[in-house]
């Protein structure tokens, strides 16, 4: 199963390794890893998607939550949480396609970042299953040249926030 | 230290507080602050301010009686300073320090640092490292350690900013040692070490996450609900077993353990880790359960209806097979310190994390107020009487008529003359084995072994470290001939320092686990396992390196007077048995196996017959 995984830890060298450690170490493949510093610029927070047995990964969060810079780490998977994730994608424009890849994006609420004559860079933002069918329509009429996409980030839905407990 | 004091210091401040120092005093002060009696390391270009800072410190700070207060224990190996540091540490309860250069050095305890990881043993390894400026260039004698031993330690510090070198290495300390403990790693470049700095004498790195967790653990106190719902549990119970781990031993919750036993009537089996834990002697003791533990022990967890496991995990040279594991007890509860082991590989029916002597405490006090008399009518009398006879039955046995040497035999004769005085040291292999079921073990921290890395080498240098640690007492290398291979050169070191160390080599001529794995699962293929046709002449090894007791042991007749002058000789003393080649390990629950399929041996009856299937090696470990 996929499972979202919230972590939050001290912003220190080395820390993001330790953490992507405990799955590499065990062949688990990370599907997407965004990391930044929070608002206590201390702190950074990790959020990894991965998938596999449910039953291993509840052994992975619990040995990652013994790292000594971990503060707080939590399975959103079963939680009602929030995921968005961002998309840059620069596609070929031509004459003949530049006015129906400006309709598009602003009729998927994306954001035109840059255009040359034979490019255009969009910007899209939502869930990953959105931003998925996004780039496939585009595709569909507009060559993708590059992308990248900053993988999924989320939060507890509601009141709910991931702090250390103290 | 050069340095003066400068300023009268704040009451209650370190006396040293505002000195400026460098780098590398400062790590000799704060190792000095420790409690740290003895540094076990190799030195090299990487590391050799704190070198000189050592040497310094020794030269003007001397003890009374003219002894350097932190003496330097030269290995022949890097490997063999961390096995050091581990022997200093377990048969301590202090924390052992290695420090060693970058590079090479650094790399040869990777090991050792493992091996810490995996028995949770409480060192410290402080690792020179090349400049900061030159990090990550290829320079000479660079390794990422902190890469490498990020994914092997508890913790590892790259300490590149020479301000919070005075905080990391106490942080350092404190990781090591508290909660579940283990090898905590410093890598310090060379500048840092040279880095014009003013000790502080106080002030810890912030580790939020850690602390706090730590603390909820610390703090934990086990409430009358919880109590409650244990003790009713128990009071159903009809055969209840106490399953120890070496986190009891860790704890040192040992007088909790054994007291909570006692007063409840309920017998005690230990793991290989926890051994000493309790008093292997006393009626209600079990000596060790799992692999290799005795057929009464294993039988009795077939046969008991409660467990209550004390600091252990369940590990698969325990539960092999979990599901089988203790297949009827209705109850199990865990005692642990690390929330990660809860349910990892058991559901249990009741836990508690917290410090387990006041946990054992509360449970005890809360059964005696509740009337709980396991002496009472009845109670637990039938499985009493059941694990005497158990004990009688299936007694741990050999061949006694057998012409050649049985190595269970000398083991007893060094047990007859020690009786638990003694710390015990392995290598990793049968004689491990032969020596955890055969010695008596009265006290926790006086058996030294790789429990679960089972890392062979781990004897000799272990033992030097607990000779350090235990001036006073009798300490025994139980070493298998290839095991002590791995780190011979450490020999010299024994004798180099005037060590009494009794050093035993069981030799089988060859790798004696292996073999009987082989012979159990590869149809007897002996493939790379045998070194009868080895030269080595173990005896003149051990001259050449300066122990002048050194003999051969080849005949049954001369064991008890040959073991009473060994062990009896006043210095480094080295005995080599040439035993059966052919002795196994008995019992064993192979792998894949349950306890009810036990192979017990030729000397040991079995409640089973043995199964006839041969194992499939592939997936057995
Ligand atoms: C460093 C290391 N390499 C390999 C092994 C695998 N191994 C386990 S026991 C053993 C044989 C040990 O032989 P010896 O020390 O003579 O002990 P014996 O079993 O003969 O008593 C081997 C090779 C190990 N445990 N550690
Ligand atoms: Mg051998």
């Amino acid at each position: 199963m996929r499972h979202i995984i919230a972590i939050l830890m001290q912003n220190e060298a080395g820390a993001l390794a330790r953490v992507a450690g405990m799955f590499s170490a065990r062949g688990y493949n990370i599907e997407s890893l965004t990391v930044a510093t929070t608002h206590d610029p201390s702190i950074s927070r990790l959020t990894l998607v991965t998938t596999g047995d449910d039953a291993v990964i509840a052994q992975i969060i619990n040995q990652s939550r013994k790292l000594v810079d971990v503060l707080e780490i939590a399975d959103l998977t079963s939680r009602e949480h929030l995921e968005s994730e961002l998309l840059i994608v620069k596609v070929a424009s031509t004459p003949e396609t530049s006015t129906r890849i400006a309709d598009f994006t602003h009729r998927r609420y994306g954001i035109t970042l840059d255009e040359t004559p034979s490019t255009r860079t969009l910007q899209f933002t939502g869930r990953g299953a959105h931003i998925s069918g996004v780039l496939d329509d585009l595709a569909a009429f507009a060559p993708v040249l590059e992308l990248a996409r900053s993988g999924t980030a989320a939060l507890d839905r509601g009141d709910l926030v991931l702090a250390l407990q103290d | 230290m050069n340095a003066q004091l400068e300023a009268t210091p704040e009451p209650g401040a370190h006396p040293l507080a505002g000195t400026p120092m460098t780098g590398a005093d400062i790590v000799v002060q704060v190792l000095a602050d420790e409690g740290v009696g003895v540094v076990f390391g190799y030195s090299g270009g990487a590391i050799l301010p704190v070198y000189d800072a050592v040497f310094r410190f020794n030269h003007e700070h001397p003890n009374a009686d003219g002894s350097e207060p932190l003496p330097l224990i030269v290995p022949a190996n890097e490997q063999g300073a961390g096995f050091m540091a581990q022997g200093y540490a377990r048969a301590s309860g202090k924390v052992g320090v290695a420090l060693v250069t970058s590079g090479p050095g650094a790399t040869n305890t990777v090991t050792p640092v493992r091996d810490a990881m995996a028995d949770s043993i409480p060192i410290v390894v402080i690792c020179g490292q090349v400049p900061t400026a030159a990090i990550g260039t290829d320079a000479f004698q660079e390794a990422p350690i902190s890469n490498i031993m990020a994914s092997c330690a508890k913790h590892v510090f790259l300490v590149t900013d020479a301000a919070q070198l005075e905080a990391t290495l106490r942080t350092a300390f404190e990781i090591a040692r508290t909660g579940r403990p283990g090898p905590v790693v410093i890598d310090i470049p060379k500048d840092v070490q040279n880095a014009p700095l003013v000790f502080a004498g106080e002030g810890q790195l912030a580790i939020p996450g850690y602390r706090a967790r730590l603390r909820a653990i610390e703090d934990a106190e086990l409430d009358e609900a919880a109590c409650a719902r244990f003790v009713d549990a128990l009071a159903q119970a009809k055969r209840p077993l106490l399953y120890v781990g070496g986190g009891v031993v860790a704890a040192e919750a040992t007088a909790a353990l054994r007291t909570f036993a006692q007063a409840l009537g309920i017998p005690v089996t230990t793991t290989l880790m926890g051994l000493g834990a309790a008093d292997t002697t006393e009626a209600l003791s079990l000596h060790m359960l799992g692999m290799h533990g005795t057929a009464f022990a294993n039988y009795a967890v077939e046969d008991c209806d409660f467990v209550i496991a004390v600091g252990a995990r369940f590990d698969d040279r325990v539960a092999g097979v979990p599901s089988q594991f203790a297949a009827g007890a209705r109850f199990i509860a865990h005692l642990d310190v690390d929330p990660a082991e809860i349910h990892k590989v058991k559901r249990v029916d009741w836990h508690h994390l917290g410090d387990l002597s006041r946990a054992l405490d509360a449970l005890r006090r809360h059964a005696a107020a509740r009337g709980f008399d396991p002496s009472g009518v009845g109670t637990w009398s039938d499985w009493h009487a059941h694990l005497a006879d158990l004990k009688h039955t299936y007694a741990m046995a050999y061949d006694r008529a057998n012409p050649r040497i049985q190595p269970y035999a000398v083991i007893e004769a060094i047990n007859r003359l020690t009786r638990g005085e003694v710390i015990v040291s392995t290598g990793v292999g049968q004689h491990q084995m032969w020596a955890a079921q055969y010695f008596d073990f009265t006290q926790p921290r006086r058996w030294l072994t790789s429990g679960s890395m089972g890392t062979m080498g781990f004897g000799l240098p272990a033992a030097i470290g607990a000779q350090f640690a235990r001036r006073d007492l009798l300490v025994v290398d139980i070493d298998g001939d290839a095991s002590i291979r791995m780190n011979l050169g450490e020999l010299e070191t024994v004798t180099t320092y005037g060590l009494p160390v009794k050093v035993v080599v069981l030799n089988n001529c060859g790798d004696g686990m292996v073999r009987q794995w082989q012979k159990l699962f590869f149809k007897g293929r002996f493939s790379a396992t045998d070194k009868s046709l080895h030269k080595k002449d173990f005896i003149k090894a051990a001259q050449a390196d300066g122990f002048e007791y050194a003999v051969r042991l080849d005949r049954p007749e001369d064991v008890d007077r040959v073991v009473a002058e060994f062990i009896a000789f006043p210095g480094p003393a080295f005995l080599e048995v040439m035993i059966d080649p052919d002795a196994g390990v008995y019992p064993m629950v192979g792998p894949g196996m349950t306890y009810g399929q036990m192979i017990t041996g030729d000397h040991i009856p079995s409640r089973a017959p043995a199964p006839a299937k041969e194992a499939g090696p592939s997936e057995m470990f």
